[in-house]
């Protein structure tokens, strides 16, 4: 629905791009400073990548991210459908806790963690993933519910079951692969929650990819700084690729069958 | 990533048919299915807010007290509630009011320009924190381009009393992950309106500021007070983006917890910290509970 845009329209646009552009442009411009005076280089870049903690550090941040990811697939996604079908008299209860996580800050959260987890669980950086798993719940829950909602379920599984399916592969091969896109959505939104996620790392005394940016910053501003562009710059270019890849990439043909 | 339910959630028959699962009569043995998220659930959330419920009322000695809580309204404690929730308004009211005008015009724009202004703004929403503090400090410092280039044209925003470490830096930096906030769960409300009922309004006599007052504002006014409602409780939680601006300086409710818990403050109650997290879910259940409320509201009007 592509209206005629007037002048006030294109004044908000441009005023806005602008408070956002110019600050990353400015902030880019700085991390191109080297330490002698009045020249441009990409010293502070490559200083990162010499770092002891930059590779360790991001493949932590990288690990927490999958185990995550996959915690939210074999959690969420069963118990989302299953709300669909048989247990939709729970589906209130369940959606009120998923609002529970916006409710509770995540640093009150974190103190509570600090003293209420045994220490088998709190000697393992895999804890964060077990937390990032409910702060994502609010998101990752509306997105599955929101594509759950948008295609024919009930049809779909008694086909599948009326054709001999178990459950377990009606699930796999017919519900997962027709709403890709909407899984895709929730893994992506866990993954980017734990690749950026500060708070419980620091207050639990993990080091992962934000915190080791936030340590290495004390003393080395302009390295930081180039850091702080980079891992912006990484991550809007992955959702970018995201958002405006071709429908034919993200949606496949049971999907297009449904319509 | 907005919080209503979808209308066609809940449209789907549900619980008929040859499903083996879908056993109407006990309504116990239908949540079995649903076990391992409430354990989950169990474990990871309640649990440990259960503790820091109960270590908020203990003293040193681990027995029962209402000290600490007495104690949070003391001092800079009770300070940094006025301060964070201060802070928190004001950046919830400038994210909400300029987030809504710069959806307004993002919704007229192509469908490509959308897509591409909502992964940007998801971005900035979701991955903000640490980087963006850097990033500010850079643009927005004494040396940076952004004040070079408004000292260039006339105005040295270091004249003042203005520093990045102050309030009013702390909003400024906190309205680059909530405009875009607003952006992102505004903006389906704002595609829902249509153009039809501007010409309705139209062909009825309306000015543009009758359609403005008499059709947008009550049909938007439920999104708009929810999401703003949203921003709030999103920049009083925020602890990221302020530690590393600020360096715990500022009393900030978020802030204080996290010096208690470092260890960087000697306090005499042990258990002070907890206390604040409490008042702090508690401040949180009361703006969440006027959300829930304006979403109900809304509801009932269409």
């Amino acid at each position: 629905m592509k209206q005629k845009l007037n002048l006030s329209n294109r004044i908000v646009l441009l005023a806005g791009g602008a408070f956002f552009i110019f600050p990353m442009l400015a902030a880019f411009e700085f991390s191109l400073r080297t330490n002698e005076s009045k020249s441009y280089g990409f010293d502070n870049f490559r200083w990162i990548f010499e770092q002891d903690g930059f590779k360790s550090n991001l493949s932590v941040s990288f690990r927490l991210a999958l185990v995550t990811a996959i915690c939210v697939l074999v959690l969420m996604v069963p118990t989302v459908v299953y709300l669909h079908l048989g247990g939709a008299r729970w589906k209130r209860l369940v959606e009120f806790i998923c609002l529970v996580p916006l409710v509770v800050p995540v640093i009150s959260f974190a103190l509570g963690v600090g003293t209420a987890f045994p220490i088998f669980l709190q000697s393992t950086v895999y804890e964060l993933s077990f937390l990032y798993v409910i702060v994502s719940l609010p998101y990752t829950y509306r997105a599955l519910d929101v594509g759950l909602s948008s295609i024919p379920l009930l049809t779909l599984v008694e086909a599948s079951r009326a054709s001999g399916a178990s459950m377990r592969q009606t699930l796999m091969y017919v519900i997962i692969p027709t709403i890709r896109t909407a899984v895709n959505g929730a893994i992506f939104l866990a993954i980017a929650l734990s690749l950026g996620e500060f708070t419980l790392a620091v207050l639990l005394h993990w080091d992962t990819f934000p915190t080791w940016i936030a340590n290495v910053s004390q003393g080395h501003v302009l390295n930081a700084i180039a850091l702080s562009v980079l891992s912006l710059f990484g991550a809007w270019v992955v959702v970018m690729i995201f958002a405006l890849a071709p429908k034919s990439l993200r949606s496949n043909k049971i999907q297009e069958a449904t319509k | 990533m907005s919080l209503t339910t979808t209308k066609r959630a809940g449209s789907l028959k549900t619980g008929v048919g040859p499903l083996h699962f879908a056993n109407k009569g006990n309504s116990y043995k239908s949540a079995l299915p649903l076990l391992p998220f409430f354990a989950f659930i169990a474990y990871f959330l309640v649990f440990p807010l259960t503790f820091i419920v109960r270590d908020a009322f203990l003293d040193n000695d681990g027995k029962f007290t209402f000290e600490n809580f007495a104690e949070c309204f003391k001092g800079v404690y009770g300070h940094s509630f006025f301060v964070s929730i201060q802070l928190s308004f004001i950046s919830a009211a400038i994210g909400a009011v300029v987030g809504a005008l710069i959806a307004s015009a993002i919704v007229k724009t192509g469908s490509r320009f959308r897509k591409a202004t909502a992964a940007s703004a998801s971005v900035l929403a979701n991955t903000g924190g640490v980087p963006l503090a850097f990033m500010f400090l850079a643009g927005f410092g004494t040396e940076g381009l952004v004040t070079r280039a408004l000292k260039f044209l006339g105005w040295n925003i270091y004249g003042g009393t203005f520093t990045l470490f102050s309030s009013a830096g702390i909003i400024l930096v906190y309205s680059f992950f909530q405009i875009p906030l607003m952006v992102l769960i505004f903006s389906p409300a704002l595609e829902n309106v249509r153009p039809e009922w501007r010409e309705a309004s139209d062909s009825l006599g309306g000015t543009r500021l009758t359609y403005f007052r008499r059709v947008m504002v009550p049909l938007l006014f439920p999104a708009f007070i929810s999401t703003a409602l949203l921003l709030f409780a999103n920049s009083f939680s925020a602890y990221a983006t302020a530690r590393a601006m600020t360096a715990g300086t500022l009393p900030l409710m978020p802030l204080l917890i996290g010096n208690l818990v470092d260890g960087n403050v000697i306090a005499n109650q042990q258990h002070l910290g907890q206390a604040m997290a409490v008042c702090m879910i508690g401040v949180s259940i009361i703006v969440m509970s006027i959300y829930v409320l304006v979403l109900r509201f809304s509801k009932v009007k269409r």
